[in-house]
């Protein structure tokens, strides 16, 4: 897909909503160490919002359990005459990351075992497409939103249909979602989202030298990326995975109710509780197929 | 003080049915629409049942002419026709939006209502002259929604609340397992003959996983071998009518300021603030699960565009 239009106002001025992963289970087996991974951003933030005056940058926390916002350059907090709008010199941000992964953590003694270890990325998401929403709102002058999500851990299949949704609201508002996946596997939800809203998805080989993939792909405002050559999609995946085995399949069949997906025929779906081939007795379901005709 | 719709009726219908068309196929992608016009009496296709919503604006884009008498009764017969041919999980509905006041039918029109009820097909009629007793009468019958507009604005509210799917009658639905495919991306340099063009292509093409022809986008039906092609975002597009979000609970007053209540001073989906000047709270929602509170216009995003709760 193209990527991302601009719209009018100021082409080169951008809001960057960074998500960063901050799971422990994934940094705590990651060959980069988190404070490493820390510095590269940061100095990369620094690095945004020098390049234009006007540019902003909110940082979301996406935690094992829970989400919540780090730093906001536009804020009045930050705007003290010894710091600028730094965020390196500003040691408010490292304290409320210290304080989200203390309270995320608490969280962790609650929950049950036995889940993938992923982060919640869809409450990120969700998040950072509300903070956008009410850039939207201050009126026409706004800068270009985007949204870009720093992240390892691998895709928790729970989260599908609330990313998806994510996804599509996105595509909806015209907001990009690049992404920049550290993990060892590859993350289909992100080529997903970054294919769908015409955004960039890159899988960096060199972790060291994270701080320069960051600034050559991501730190362009979108205007400009049509003059530059970054990192085509190649290969996105949109085969279906069945419900009842969770392998990639090429043909399946779909249930009219509920829409899952199975690979083999079944007497029953598993979802819904439809019996195929007799009508159903809940009331509340909606189809997928309808046919209209409006007619003049 | 507009008392009619302006330059006429016909071009801000076409209008609105435009964006009509364009919001059914985002809420569900996997229908088919078709078009048809009342003329001079007799009832005639614009566009054929297609997946596809290029086609169907591109024909309203057209100068569209009105004349003559509408006949309600030839243009039930001839959806009546469409439709039949269709498979039986696939919901049938009509949209007619009326301007006349009155109706020249050749035969008892009380017999095709029947005709269509006993088709399941669902009609509803968006009038944009005054209430009509057939048109009524025609909506009850078949299970539909009778609207008549008020202005351009009415109007245009009133055809969108149709792109949503409705919920479907129990009786109606029969569960039934589909056959589809999931096509991958032709790689990219691939050459091969697009069976929608019929001629050769250059990558960016998707390969029937049962046939290996090559079509050009989804979601489509493969033309040799007639599976329906989807993808998998097609598909999740509908998930959030399967799995809707709880409507937030609104906060009451009182207990706003109860001590006790540790009351978060921003909205947690976008950190606005959530007093009014003077420190008194504004007005709030709070989701039943997550706790987390949210300014009204961050309830209103995510009921109708998001479908996700940030906190949960």
């Amino acid at each position: 897909m193209a990527s991302a239009p601009s719209k009018l106002y100021a082409d080169d001025v951008s809001l960057v909503v960074v998500l960063v992963d901050t799971n422990p289970f994934f940094w705590s087996a990651s060959s980069l160490s988190f404070s490493q991974f820390l510095s590269h951003v940061l100095a990369f933030l620094n690095a945004i919002l020098t390049l234009n005056q006007l540019n902003q940058v909110v940082v979301i926390a996406t935690g094992y359990n829970s989400c919540n916002y780090i730093f906001d350059s536009s804020s009045d907090l930050n705007q003290s005459f010894e710091n600028g709008r730094m965020p390196v010199m500003c040691s408010s941000l490292l304290q409320k990351l210290e304080e989200f992964l203390i309270k995320d953590e608490q969280l962790s003694k609650e929950v049950p075992e036995g889940r993938i270890k992923s982060s919640l990325l869809s409450g990120s998401l969700s998040m950072a497409l509300c903070y956008i929403q009410r850039v939207f709102r201050s009126g026409a002058l706004h800068p270009h939103p985007r949204i870009l999500c720093l992240q390892g851990s691998p895709d928790g299949p729970e989260q599908y249909v609330a990313i998806m949704n994510a996804i599509f609201s996105a595509q909806r508002s015209m907001v990009p979602i690049d992404s920049c996946y550290m993990g060892a596997q590859n993350s289909a939800f992100l080529q997903q989202a970054s294919y769908i809203t015409g955004g960039v998805h890159h899988k960096p080989q060199h972790l060291d030298g994270l701080f320069q993939y960051l600034m050559t792909i991501f730190a362009t405002d979108l205007h400009s990326r049509s003059f530059l050559h970054l990192p085509k999609p190649v290969g996105v995946d949109f085969r279906a995975s069945c419900f009842c085995h969770k392998n990639t399949i090429d043909m399946g069949y779909i249930c009219s109710v509920c829409l899952s997906i199975f690979c083999k025929h079944h007497k029953k779906c598993s979802t819904c509780g439809s019996v195929f081939g007799q009508a159903q007795s809940e009331a509340a379901s909606t189809s997928d197929k309808k046919r209209k005709t409006p007619e003049t | 003080s507009e008392t009619d719709f302006r330059p006429s009726r016909i071009v801000v219908i076409a209008k609105h049915v435009e964006a009509f068309i364009r919001e059914f196929f985002d809420q569900n992608p996997l229908s088919q629409v078709g078009l048809l016009t009342i003329k001079d009496g007799v009832a005639q296709c614009l566009t054929d049942l297609g997946g596809s919503p290029e086609s169907h604006i591109k024909a309203l884009m057209n100068k569209l002419e009105c004349s003559g008498d509408s006949s309600l009764q030839n243009a039930l017969d001839l959806v009546d026709g469409y439709l039949n041919q269709i498979p039986s999980y696939g919901h049938r509905e009509v949209l007619i939006l009326y301007a006349a006041l009155s109706t020249c039918d050749p035969g008892d029109i009380m017999e095709t209502i029947q005709k269509c009820k006993k088709s399941k097909i669902r009609c509803s009629v968006i009038g944009l002259a005054a209430e009509m007793f057939i048109c009524k009468h025609l909506c009850q019958e078949t299970g539909g929604t009778y609207s008549v507009a008020l202005d351009e604005s009415h109007f245009k509210e009133l055809i969108l609340e149709h792109a949503p799917p409705p919920p479907a009658i129990a009786e109606f639905a029969t569960a039934n397992l589909i056959k589809m495919g999931f096509p991958q991306r032709a790689a990219e340099g691939s050459i091969s003959i697009c069976s929608c063009h019929k001629e050769a292509k250059v990558g960016a093409g998707y390969t029937c996983p049962r046939c290996k022809a090559r079509v050009c986008e989804l979601p489509t039906e493969c033309r040799i071998c007639g599976l329906t092609l989807v993808s998998s975002p097609h598909l999740a597009r509908s998930y959030h009518h399967l799995f809707p979000i709880a409507p937030f609970d609104e906060v009451p007053p009182f207990s706003l300021n109860d001590p006790n209540h540790k009351l978060q001073r921003n909205c947690f989906g976008c950190q606005q603030s959530l007093l009014n000047p003077g420190n008194k709270p504004g007005l709030l929602v709070v989701c039943p699960k997550c706790k987390g509170y949210f300014c009204l216009d961050c309830d209103i995003y995510i009921h109708e565009s998001l479908h996700n709760c940030p906190g949960c």
